[in-house]
Formats: C-alpha cells, sequence, structure tokens
C-alpha cells in the first residue's frame, strides 16, 4: 500500500474518532437546508400573498369612491382595522378640496407620507402607490367618455409581454442561494480536519515525528489532502440528502422559483464540485500549516473563507464581471444553476473553471510541500 | 552506528551547532550530555534531515543523511520529547501506523507490534485509546512507537524527563536489552545520573561544540575528578542548567 493511503487512512480513522471534526461536518449539511427552508417560507408570506394593508387616512369623507375603490384591493383606512391586524406608518392625505376638484374635473391633490427609506414599508408604499394610479387612470378615461373621446387616444403603445422563461428557470437569486449553500458545504465540512491534521499536529507535537520518518512529504501531504477533501464531499452528499428532503416542503410555486434535487442534479452537483473539494482542501491545509495553533488556524481561515461566499454572493445577485463564470465556486455555481434552470450546460466556462480550480489546487499542494520541507516553518523558527 | 563531523548550524542569530564531531557505535549507548540550549535537540534534528547543517555532515550506518535522507531514515528510530501521541488511537493502532510507514508490510507489521507491545508489557493498555494515558503508559506508546521496525540506530531525546522511577527503571532495561542486541543507542539528557548509569559513551556538548567524548570513567581521570558531575563541570566551567 502506498504511503499516502496509509496517512489517508489513519487521517480518516482519526477524524471519525474526533466528534469535532463530524460534528462540524454534519451540523451544517443538517442545519443549512432547514434554516434555508423556514427563510424562503418566510419570503413566500412576506412577499408572494399581499395581506390587508391598514393605512391612515384623513378627510377619508372627501373620497368615498377612491376609498371604494382602495377597499376592492385589499387597502383600509386605519378605522377599519380589526383586533390583531397592525395599522403600516404610511399616511394618506386628502386634500380639504378634493370632491370638489373632482366634481369640477380638476386636479385634485393626494399626499402619500411616510418614510420611503424604510424598507419594511417600501412594498406598502408602492402598493398604494399602484393602486392610485389606477383610479386616476380609471376616472380619466370616464372624464374623456363624457367629453365624447374615446380613452384610447390616451393609450399610444400596446405592451405586450410573453415570459418564455420556464417554471424552474425563474427566481434566479433564490437558486444561486440555495445552490450557493450546497457547494459551501463543501469549505465548511472538511474545515475542522484540515486544522487538526496540521496545526493541531504541530500542536500536538507530532509533526517532526511524522517528518523523520522515511517518507515522502508528497505522501504526507496528499493524505492529508484526500482525508479533507473526502470530509467536504461527505458534507456535501448530507447536504444534498438533508435539502432533497427539506426542499420538497418549500411551496416553491408561490416563490416563483424551482429547486428539484433530483439524481441528475445530484450527480452534476458531485461532479462539478470534486475539485472544489479539492482545492478547499488545499486551501484550508496550506492556511493551517502557517498557524501555530488550532485557534490560530481558525481565526486566519474564517477570513479566507470570505472569498468564496463573495464570489457566490456577487454570481447569485448577478453583479459580477463575466469572468467570473470562468473561475472556481463561481463558474460551478452558475453551471449548476443552469442545471437547475434546465437550460443547456455552459461547458466551455464549466471546463475553464475546472482547470483553473485543479491548477490553484496543484499550486497549493506544491506550496505545501515546499512550507513541510521548511525547517523554519516546522519549528516555527 | 551514527557519526558527526564538523556540524555547524546557526538559527537566527545563534550559532547553535559549532563544528561539532562525534561518534556513537553499535552495541553502545551514547549520552549527549550538555546544559539546556547546548544543541543537543538541533544535533538530533539534523540527524533525521529535519534541519539543514550549513557545514559538516551526519552519516547514519555510512549513509550520508543530507544525500540520502529516506535511507538513512529507514535505518533509525525516534524516540521524541514531547511523545506526539495521537489520543484518539489506541498504542495497538499507533504502533502499526508507524511501523507501516517504516516500511513493514501490514501482516509484517502487526507481528511486530504484537512482539513491542509484549516486551514492554503493554497488552493491558494495548487496545485503550491514548487519552488520558498516565506519563509512564505514554513513554511506554512512545518508545514502542521507536523500536518497532526494529532500526539498528534508535534517537532518544530527553527520555525520562517527566517520569517516574518504574518508568525510569523499564527504560532503562529496555534500552540495555537492546543494546546487548547490538544496536547503536544515542540520546540526550541533561541528567547526570541517568547518563553515568547508563552510558558507555559521553559526548559533553557545550554551545555547540563537543567539549571531550569518552566512557564516564575516561572523563573522570581526564579531569581528575571522582564523579561524571565533577567532570562535568570541570570540562564545561559551569553547572548551569544540570540535573542530578
Amino acid at each position: 500500500m502506498a504511503a499516502w493511503m496509509k496517512i489517508y487512512k489513519k487521517e480518516m480513522k482519526d477524524a471519525i474518532r474526533d466528534r469535532r471534526s463530524v460534528m462540524a461536518a454534519l451540523s451544517y449539511s443538517i442545519g443549512t437546508p432547514l434554516i434555508m427552508c423556514l427563510l424562503f417560507v418566510a419570503m413566500i408570506d412576506k412577499f408572494s400573498s399581499p395581506s390587508a394593508l391598514y393605512i391612515s387616512v384623513e378627510n377619508a369623507r372627501q373620497a368615498p369612491e377612491l376609498m371604494r375603490h382602495l377597499a376592492s384591493r385589499d387597502i383600509f383606512p386605519d378605522s377599519d382595522v380589526p383586533e390583531g391586524e397592525v395599522v403600516k406608518a404610511v399616511s394618506l392625505h386628502i386634500d380639504e378640496n378634493y370632491l370638489y376638484a373632482m366634481q369640477h374635473g380638476e386636479l385634485a391633490k393626494l399626499t402619500i407620507t411616510a418614510d420611503f427609506s424604510n424598507d419594511n414599508l417600501r412594498s406598502s408604499i408602492r402598493r398604494l402607490q399602484r393602486e392610485l394610479r389606477s383610479f386616476s387612470r380609471e376616472v380619466a378615461a370616464l372624464r374623456l367618455l363624457t367629453r365624447g373621446v374615446s380613452p384610447e387616444v390616451i393609450r399610444v403603445l400596446d405592451v405586450q409581454a410573453k415570459d418564455t422563461a420556464k417554471p424552474e428557470a425563474k427566481g434566479g437569486f433564490i437558486v444561486g442561494v440555495a445552490i450557493f449553500m450546497m457547494i459551501y458545504a463543501v469549505f465548511i465540512s472538511g474545515m475542522n480536519l484540515a486544522i487538526d491534521t496540521s496545526a493541531g499536529e504541530r500542536e500536538r507535537n507530532s509533526l517532526a515525528l511524522m517528518l523523520s520518518l522515511p517518507i515522502r512529504i508528497r505522501d504526507l501531504v496528499l493524505g492529508k489532502l484526500f482525508a479533507v477533501s473526502s470530509f467536504a464531499l461527505f458534507g456535501l452528499c448530507m447536504i444534498l440528502l438533508v435539502s432533497k428532503i427539506a426542499y420538497s416542503f418549500v411551496p416553491w410555486q408561490d416563490l416563483g422559483a424551482n429547486v428539484v434535487i433530483d439524481t441528475r442534479f445530484a450527480l452534476y452537483m458531485l461532479l462539478f464540485s470534486f475539485p472544489l473539494g479539492l482545492l478547499a482542501a488545499s486551501m484550508q491545509l496550506f492556511v493551517s500549516f502557517m498557524a501555530k495553533t488550532f485557534k490560530e488556524a481558525q481565526s486566519y481561515l474564517t477570513i479566507v473563507l470570505i472569498v468564496p461566499m463573495g464570489m457566490a454572493m456577487v454570481t447569485g445577485y448577478d453583479i459580477g464581471p463575466d469572468v467570473l463564470r470562468w473561475l472556481p465556486v463561481s463558474g460551478q455555481q452558475k453551471a449548476l444553476m443552469e442545471v437547475v434552470k434546465g437550460n443547456a450546460l455552459p461547458w466551455d466556462s464549466l471546463l475553464i473553471a475546472t482547470a483553473i480550480t485543479l491548477l490553484l489546487t496543484g499550486v497549493l499542494v506544491a506550496a505545501l510541500m515546499k512550507l513541510l520541507s521548511s525547517e523554519k516553518t516546522v519549528f516555527s523558527l | 552506528m551514527i557519526e558527526v563531523q564538523g556540524l555547524t548550524k546557526k538559527i537566527a542569530d545563534v550559532q547553535a551547532l559549532d563544528d561539532l564531531s562525534f561518534r556513537a557505535d553499535d552495541g553502545k549507548i551514547t549520552g549527549l550530555l550538555g546544559p539546556n540550549g547546548a544543541g543537543k535537540t538541533t544535533c538530533l534534528r539534523t540527524l533525521f534531515n529535519l534541519l539543514c547543517a550549513d557545514k559538516g555532515w551526519a552519516k547514519v550506518d555510512g549513509i550520508d543523511v543530507s544525500q540520502h535522507p529516506l535511507a538513512a531514515k529507514q535505518t533509525l528510530g525516534l524516540f521524541p520529547d514531547p511523545f506526539g501521541l495521537y489520543e484518539r488511537l489506541t498504542p495497538r493502532e499507533y504502533i502499526q501506523y508507524f511501523a507501516e510507514l517504516n516500511g513493514l508490510k501490514k501482516n509484517a507489521a502487526q507481528q511486530a507490534c504484537d512482539e513491542v507491545l509484549a516486551r514492554l508489557q503493554m497488552q493491558d493498555i494495548a487496545d485503550r485509546r491514548c487519552k488520558g494515558f498516565s506519563q509512564g503508559q505514554r513513554m511506554k506508546t512512545a518508545l514502542a512507537q521507536a523500536i518497532v521496525h526494529k532500526p539498528k540506530n534508535i534517537v532518544l531525546d530527553e527520555p525520562t524527563r517527566g517520569l517516574d522511577v518504574m518508568s525510569t527503571r523499564t527504560l532503562r532495561d529496555l534500552l540495555l536489552s537492546l543494546k546487548a542486541d547490538g544496536h547503536c543507542i544515542l540520546f540526550s539528557s541533561h541528567v547526570m545520573q541517568e547518563v553515568s548509569a547508563l552510558c558507555d559513551e559521553v559526548v559533553v556538548m557545550a554551545s555547540g561544540r563537543a567539549i571531550a567524548q569518552g566512557s564516564p570513567q575516561a572523563l573522570c581521570e581526564r579531569t581528575g575528578q571522582d564523579s561524571l558531575e565533577e567532570a562535568f563541570i570541570a570540562l564545561i566551567g559551569s553547572d548551569e542548567g544540570i540535573a542530578a
């Protein structure tokens, strides 16, 4: 048996017995899909089913027709608020001369007062503005009719939108977030083992003993690399399994998105994420070997892990430059988003992203071997 | 046989080894005796090519460690200080792991592991995880790891540090038995009693240099002293960092 294989087997045995490493791999993989489920359900409640909106209205008596129109769109004055419902901090002031202006075909003045920077009020304000515009258009059409003019006169364009997107392709950001949370399992699941087998090895004083054995540094690095990668991919398998069960409870149709984890998606996810597992392991080992203690390595890695998260966020929001589709993490994430949307796979960019991922892994492995050949690193001289 | 010639090593601004030369023969126990900071551990690390000498060479059974590190390491066994145990493994798993990494096939490693566990009377703790072991049990596990593959040369770094009387006696008995089997044993220590009780040859080190080499008796005669401790003080000119 090759030396790296012996080291790999020992590292796996040691890691499986380390409750901290196993918990790190499992807690993210099991916890994240459940949290995401709750998040998606909360989003549906917030965005997709508009409930009755209660606002403050001044001089409501001046505008009975407007009040009827708003009530037909589930917008009510605060005087009608039932117990348990909340009145939004949005006020509609109807001018004293509103009734007169309406009766004489003049411009009637309405004022919306609210904190427009408040995120919680934004959708309510938009909804009120939309319904007021709709009422305004209806009255304008009636005024034209009474003057013998067809309301069609003021309609110049007849714009119709035909959405060709498949149902699965909608909600790009939600799909992006869901996929990234799965890919990120590769970075989180093996992290504890990476620290334990590098900075932990140094802290236990077993690193110098290992290096005094008649084995090549390459074997030592590969054994550890494959062990950390195995843990990373184990975490990925677990999150796929838990997500498949948990996401089946999300009413995706209400969110306008759909994340179906079928065998095809799972296979693509494992295939595309395998190089990422190697990259994550080599990066974490390299950073951890530079640290002298377990805690120091944890601090370094917390900072380093911001990089893949940032790349994924930029990809999810689709605000990054085009080059992201060729880079590790974002390249794989984009390809998997296409899989979920049922579109053709961008093989060219995916292959380039995979090649760059493997190239970076190779560079990090070479740097790791150099690091462990350095007496300054091994003995912290 | 371990041979060191003109070994020189500077670490940062400290001259850790300064033209160090000595020889440790097969069938003998050779002690590197010196105060703290004399360069004993640096010398042992150089033997395993963990540190690269600026000048000079170290040979194990005639193999230059810097030229052929893997071949040289195959003839060496290391008892490190600290022990560097894997606490989640049992002694059997730990010893067998090192036996296999030292080149033994799986079956041979299993057999060698059983033999060394019996030799060190470790059967009762062989299948318990190392976590929570006493210092004596940890010492035995580390020692078993160093000799499981039956290396011709065994290097021990401060082997009795922190051991109680019984553990020290177990260690001494094993070293004497290994010596009788013809192994070359080199150990570093700053404990006078241990060196005078065990060593056939003593290399007295100070400031990275070998001040003198010879049997404890020869060193006493050379300095005109009655005990190795007095001879040592006479040689290095101070008793700082030395334990009786």
